[in-house]
C-alpha cells in the first residue's frame, strides 16, 4: 500500500496496520478505497466510531479462520491469562523497588515503641523481601518450588518474640498496643479473633481466643500475634514486620498486563492464521493449545476464589502479590507444562502449511 | 442469521457489487437505519466467503481506486431462500397474534 498525498487515506493506512499483513496485501487498497468513498467530503480523520470499528475487526482478522465462532473466546481466553502472567512478572519486578525489611535496630525500636515495656527476645530477620522457607529463594530450590513446596515462596517479614516483664494479660497488652499504634501514627485494622491454638488438655478453656492486630505505616505493615494467655502457656507474644506494595507494583502490573495481553493475542493470532487447515499439524497444535489453556487456567482458578476468601477472613495491610491470586508458584509445575505445550504447539505451527497458496482470506474465493 | 448478514445477501441478491456499493445498499433496503462499516462489512465478507455463500466476481480501476466485486454463490442463495422463509413464517405468526389482539385494524 504505498502512501499517498492523501491524509485522510494515510490515517486509513495507519489504522489498517490492526490488520494482519498477508490480509493487508490482499485487501489493503479495496478497503482504502470503500473508505474513502464512505467519507463525507472535506474530511481529513476517520472518525472515532471508524477508528473503533476498524481497530476491532482488524483484532479479529489478526484470529484467521473467519467462518470460527469459537476462535475469539480462546483467543479472549489467551490474551487474558497472558496478561495475568506478564502482570505478575512485571509486579514482582516492581516488587524489588521496596525498601530492605527493617534491621534489628530497627525492629527493636519498633517493638519499645508501639509496646513500652516489653522487650524483643529473639527476632528472625530475612534478608530478602521473599523467602523460601525463610531463606532467600535459590536455584538449587527449584525443583521443589515445582514439585509441591513452591507455596512456601512467601512474602519475607522480621519477625520478633516479645516479652514484657511483668507478663500481662492478653487484653492489657492489646489495650496497650492498640493505643500505643494510633499514637505513633499506625493505621490500625479491627482485631482478628481466632480459637486459642494453645488450648490442649484439661486446662483447656474454650474461651480462649488468639487475636492479630494488623497495622499499617508507610512502606511498613505490622502483624502483632497476642496468644490466648501468655502467662500461662509461655506461647510468645510476636510482632511480624514486613514491607507494604511499593507504589510502582501497581503501574508496573497494568503496564505489563497490558503488553503481555497483546502479545498473547497476537501470538495466538499467528499461530490460528498459520494452522488453518490444511496445515499437517492442526489437530496436534488445537491439542497443545487446549492443554496450555487447562493448565494455566485452573492454578488461577483454583487459588484467586480461595485468597479472596482469606482476604474477606482478615484484614490486610498488606494484599497477597498477583502471582499468589495465580496459583504460583504454588502451583508452577502447572504453569511449566503449560508452558512447554504452548512452545511445541507453537514450533508445529512453523511447520510449512499443505496448500502453497495465500491463507484464507475473501480476496482468493 | 444475524441482520446485517441478511441484509449483505440480500444486496448481493440484486447482482454483484463491490464494498460500498453494498454498504449503499444496505442502507437503501433498511431505509437508512443500518449503516454498514467498512470494517464490519470486510469482516461479515470473510465470513461469508469461507461460509462459501459469496465469491469474488470481478476486479475494477475506477478513478485510480480498485473496486472488488462481490456475487452471491448458489450456496449464499439458498441460504438466503432458508432465511427468508423462516422470517416471512414468523412475520405471518406475528401478524396472527396482532390481528386476534387488535381485530378492528384487521
Amino acid at each position: 500500500m504505498p502512501p499517498t498525498g492523501d491524509p485522510l487515506a494515510n490515517r486509513y493506512r495507519r489504522l489498517l496496520l490492526c490488520y494482519p499483513r498477508e490480509w493487508r496485501r490482499l485487501r489493503g487498497e479495496e478497503m482504502v478505497a470503500v473508505l474513502l468513498e464512505s467519507a463525507t467530503p472535506g474530511r481529513t480523520r476517520p472518525t472515532p466510531r471508524e477508528t473503533v470499528d476498524l481497530l476491532r475487526h482488524g483484532l479479529r482478522s489478526r484470529l484467521g479462520r473467519p467462518a470460527s465462532y469459537t476462535v475469539v473466546a480462546w483467543a479472549v481466553l489467551t490474551a487474558v491469562i497472558c496478561g495475568l502472567f506478564s502482570a505478575a512478572l512485571t509486579s514482582w519486578v516492581a516488587w524489588q523497588t521496596a525498601r530492605p525489611l527493617p534491621d534489628r535496630a530497627e525492629t527493636t525500636a519498633l517493638v519499645a515503641e508501639v509496646l513500652p515495656g516489653y522487650a524483643a527476645k529473639e527476632m528472625d530477620s530475612p534478608t530478602a523481601l521473599f523467602t523460601f522457607y525463610s531463606q532467600p529463594l535459590r536455584l538449587e530450590n527449584l525443583d521443589s518450588v515445582l514439585l509441591g513446596d513452591g507455596g512456601e515462596y512467601q512474602q519475607g517479614a522480621v519477625v520478633a518474640v516479645v516479652t514484657g516483664v511483668p507478663p500481662a494479660s492478653q487484653q492489657e497488652t492489646l489495650a496497650l498496643a492498640q493505643r500505643r499504634l494510633r499514637e505513633t501514627g499506625w493505621r490500625v485494622y479491627p482485631p482478628h479473633v481466632v480459637p486459642g491454638t494453645t488450648c490442649t488438655g484439661i486446662s483447656c478453656d474454650p474461651a480462649a481466643r488468639d487475636t492479630m492486630i494488623f497495622a499499617r505505616r508507610g512502606d511498613t505493615g505490622l502483624d502483632l500475634s497476642l496468644p490466648a494467655r501468655p502467662s500461662v502457656d509461655s506461647t510468645p507474644v510476636t510482632v511480624a514486620l514486613r514491607r507494604a506494595t511499593p507504589p510502582a507494583v501497581l503501574p508496573a502490573g497494568v503496564l505489563g498486563g497490558l503488553i503481555g495481553a497483546v502479545a498473547g493475542w497476537l501470538v495466538f493470532g499467528w499461530a490460528s492464521r498459520r494452522t488453518e487447515r490444511p496445515h499437517r499439524a492442526a489437530d496436534a497444535v488445537t491439542v497443545l493449545h487446549t492443554i496450555t489453556m487447562l493448565l494455566w487456567w485452573s492454578p488461577a482458578v483454583l487459588a484467586a476464589p480461595q485468597l479472596l476468601q482469606h482476604h474477606r477472613d482478615e484484614p490486610h495491610p498488606v494484599w497477597h502479590p498477583l502471582w499468589e491470586w495465580l496459583g504460583q508458584p504454588a502451583l508452577s509445575l502447572f504453569f511449566v507444562v503449560g508452558a512447554g505445550c504452548a512452545l511445541c504447539g507453537l514450533a508445529l505451527a512453523t511447520l510449512p502449511r499443505r496448500d502453497p497458496g495465500p491463507l484464507t482470506t475473501t480476496a482468493t474465493g | 442469521m444475524r441482520e446485517p448478514t441478511f441484509l449483505i445477501l440480500t444486496a448481493l441478491a440484486g447482482g454483484s457489487r463491490h464494498g460500498y456499493g453494498i454498504i449503499q445498499d444496505v442502507a437503501a433496503i433498511s431505509e437508512a437505519r443500518v449503516h454498514l462499516l467498512p470494517g464490519t462489512l470486510y469482516t461479515a465478507l470473510d465470513r461469508l466467503v469461507a461460509q462459501g455463500l459469496v465469491a469474488h466476481d470481478r476486479d475494477e480501476q475506477v478513478e485510480g481506486r480498485l473496486r472488488r466485486y462481490y456475487r452471491l454463490t448458489h450456496q449464499g442463495l439458498q441460504a438466503l431462500d432458508v432465511e427468508t422463509a423462516r422470517l416471512r413464517q414468523l412475520t405471518n405468526a406475528a401478524e396472527a397474534r396482532l390481528r386476534t389482539l387488535r381485530p378492528h385494524t384487521a
